[in-house]
């Protein structure tokens, strides 16, 4: 959730800069703490596939004469919902929409913000002044007040729940890449690349760049895990994909009108949300920790 | 120890006249306050003109889907939207510096009175989820760094990263399934004003609490676990202690603790503001007559005055508590008091 947001930039932008991993992706990818965390998120991600493969019932536009089947029901595995709609078909829909959004926010916010927070640290001076202190405006504002009103005034939909996202992403890419920066400044490969004359795109590009890109994707995908559960809070409350297209969000606040007689309703897509969220947690984390190890 | 308050004194004229600077705690504290003045105003000119720019207006949203062109326009002149929006936020901005936030465009109460009504709720709720957070991240951590790597420690860290995962909504309503519908212990919705007892009020507000709480538990957990297992793997005064034959529980908490505290504290400061937005959830689903309802409320209404103060009064928190945990570090830290940098 938001909260976690600055102290994860704060607990990021206090470690070490990361040196490049190892050159054996696949051992380096064998330890339990990335293995089973990746090992989930393939199993999330083959499934959330599955309806572009195999043909599933729509999730939208159930017969009403179908609603409220209960779990294994023929031809609905997971039953259906007060509509009629087959809800493992919204679950899996729901979640590429909700994983699809994450990731375009993370994406533009870690080339945006990772851009800008770079640009700001190496050239310094006033332009360095100006954005960190926009930045700063953008981190002291509630973000998630920012993503309500801003969802609430663009017609809700997914590509306007990413623009309103990428307003609290931004700003946190930007405040690691500036801080990772900073430290890369004082390093001797710099002072080597400043004193040979290489050019200031060149050292942004070829030096900077490489280097600060493990910290920021660690924190990407920490980002995707807060962007999922901001997407799911604003879904939640009416503001960001509208109903009845669905999004696990919104299914879990369709369920929670009948959480005593249908508790499944919720629990499913929460299970869902718990287990993708924590899968990329725990992957950041592992990440992080292999970072701060080296 | 001397407490802030003493310390605000002695930044007085007796220092100054001995040739004293006062101390960088201090002088630290008085340059976030200097910072904080543009970056407040920063917040109120965002809030301001994003509400401004972003197409429907409040008057619209009155008058309803069926209102015609013409009623718009004659309601936006009578509530003032007609005019320039710059003109506005000079007027509104005259108005907040000197404590007047205006008046709500769909009730037309003072939005100073409607926020007072609201916040006791939030604040009780907010505190509570804090207390219930500090009470038990400290000994979970502590139980967790004791013995680093270790059964204890994975399980904290693992369960810590489960809680961190689950977001209020999914949290809630797990909650509301157990405590209220299979058990009955705890009602699921509605909230009982201290007046009508403090015991039902509490009782009221016990899940809510457990929603917000969860998370910043398993946070301020993690979080500091990391930094006392730090502290006890390298310090020089750990190593002292430990020489000196002081038992391992007693180097955890009256010296690597005491110094983790400085982070914990720092992150409660940054967290403040933002949790106090973050209660929008936990009470609309437990139906609590708080903060985050009237925001929403103001929101779905596009009724810009409230949403500006309770921004306002978001960012205003954030900084006082962040300028609180500054004067904290002073009276804690007797190297930031007496200067020793």
């Amino acid at each position: 959730m938001a909260i976690d947001s600055t102290a994860e930039t704060l607990k990021l932008a206090t470690l070490p800069a990361p040196s490049r991993p190892r050159r054996h992706p696949l051992r380096w990818a064998c330890s339990a703490d990335i293995a089973v965390p990746l090992a989930m998120l393939s199993i999330i991600l083959a499934g959330l596939l599955l309806p572009a493969l195999y043909a599933m019932p729509e999730p939208v536009g159930g017969n009403i004469l179908d609603a409220d089947q209960p779990l294994l029901s023929p031809g609905h595995l997971l039953g259906t919902d007060a509509n009629g709609n087959d809800i493992l078909s919204r679950l899996l829909h729901g979640g590429r929409t909700s994983l699809l959004i994450a990731i375009t926010v993370n994406l533009f916010g870690l080339l945006a913000g990772g851009s800008l927070g770079a640009m700001s640290a190496y050239l310094g001076g006033v332009a360095d002044t100006i954005i960190m202190r926009v930045l700063d405006v953008l981190i002291a504002f509630p973000s998630l007040i920012l993503v309500l009103a801003i969802a609430r005034a663009l017609e809700p939909g997914a590509l306007d729940t990413i623009w309103a996202l990428t307003f609290f992403s931004v700003p946190a890419f930007a405040r690691i890449a500036r801080a990772a920066t900073l430290r890369l400044r004082e390093q001797p490969f710099m002072v080597a690349a400043g004193l040979s004359g290489t050019g200031t795109w060149r050292v942004l590009a070829r030096h900077i760049a490489p280097n600060i890109f493990p910290q920021l994707a660690t924190f990407g995908l920490l980002g995707i895990g807060i962007a999922i559960n901001i997407e799911g809070a604003v879904s939640f409350l009416g503001l960001g994909i509208p109903l009845p297209q669905p999004s696990w969000g919104n299914m879990i606040y369709q369920g929670q009108m009948t959480l005593s007689a249908r508790p499944s309703l919720v629990l499913l897509p929460g299970m869902l949300l718990f287990v993708t969220v924590l899968s990329f947690n725990l992957l950041s984390e592992a990440l992080r920790a292999r970072w701060a190890r080296q | 120890m001397r407490t802030p308050i003493s310390l605000l004194q002695s930044f007085g004229h007796s220092r100054r006249a001995a040739g004293l600077r006062p101390s960088p705690g201090l002088r630290l504290a008085a340059h976030r306050g200097l910072v904080a003045i543009p970056v407040l105003f920063g917040v109120t000119l965002l809030t301001f003109f994003v509400l401004d720019l972003l197409p429907g207006s409040a008057a619209r949203q009155l008058l309803g889907a069926d209102a015609t062109p013409e009623q718009v326009a004659a309601l936006e002149v009578r509530l003032g939207l007609n005019r320039p929006a710059r003109e506005r936020y000079l007027h509104w901005l005259t108005g907040a510096v000197t404590g007047d936030l205006g008046k709500s465009i769909a009730s037309n109460q003072p939005v100073t009175a409607l926020v007072a009504e609201r916040l006791p709720v939030t604040v009780e709720l907010v505190a509570l989820a804090f207390a219930l957070s500090l009470a038990l991240s400290v000994p979970a951590a502590l139980f967790a760094a004791h013995r680093p790597n270790r059964l204890v420690d994975r399980l904290t860290m693992l369960l810590s990263m489960g809680g961190l995962s689950m977001p209020s909504y999914v949290l809630a309503p797990v909650l509301v399934l157990i405590f209220s519908v299979n058990l009955t212990l705890f009602p699921s919705i509605g909230f009982k004003p201290p007046s009508a007892g403090v015991l039902e009020n509490l009782h009221s507000l016990v899940l809510p609490t457990v929603a917000i709480a969860l998370p910043l538990l398993c946070f301020y957990t993690r979080f500091l676990r990391g930094d006392v297992v730090e502290q006890m793997n390298g310090e020089d005064y750990v190593v002292t202690a430990v020489a000196k034959g002081i038992g391992p529980w007693r180097v955890l908490v009256r010296h690597a603790l005491r110094n983790s505290l400085f982070g914990l504290l720092t992150l409660v400061g940054l967290n403040f503001g933002a949790l106090i937005g973050g209660t929008v959830i936990v009470e609309r689903i437990f139906a609590l007559p708080g903060l985050g309802q009237l925001l929403l409320q103001a929101i779905n209404t596009r009724d810009a005055p409230i949403v500006q103060a309770i921004v306002l009064l978001l960012a205003v928190v954030t900084v006082l508590a962040n300028l609180c945990v500054d004067l904290l570090y002073a009276a804690l830290d007797p190297r930031i008091r007496y200067g020793d940098r």
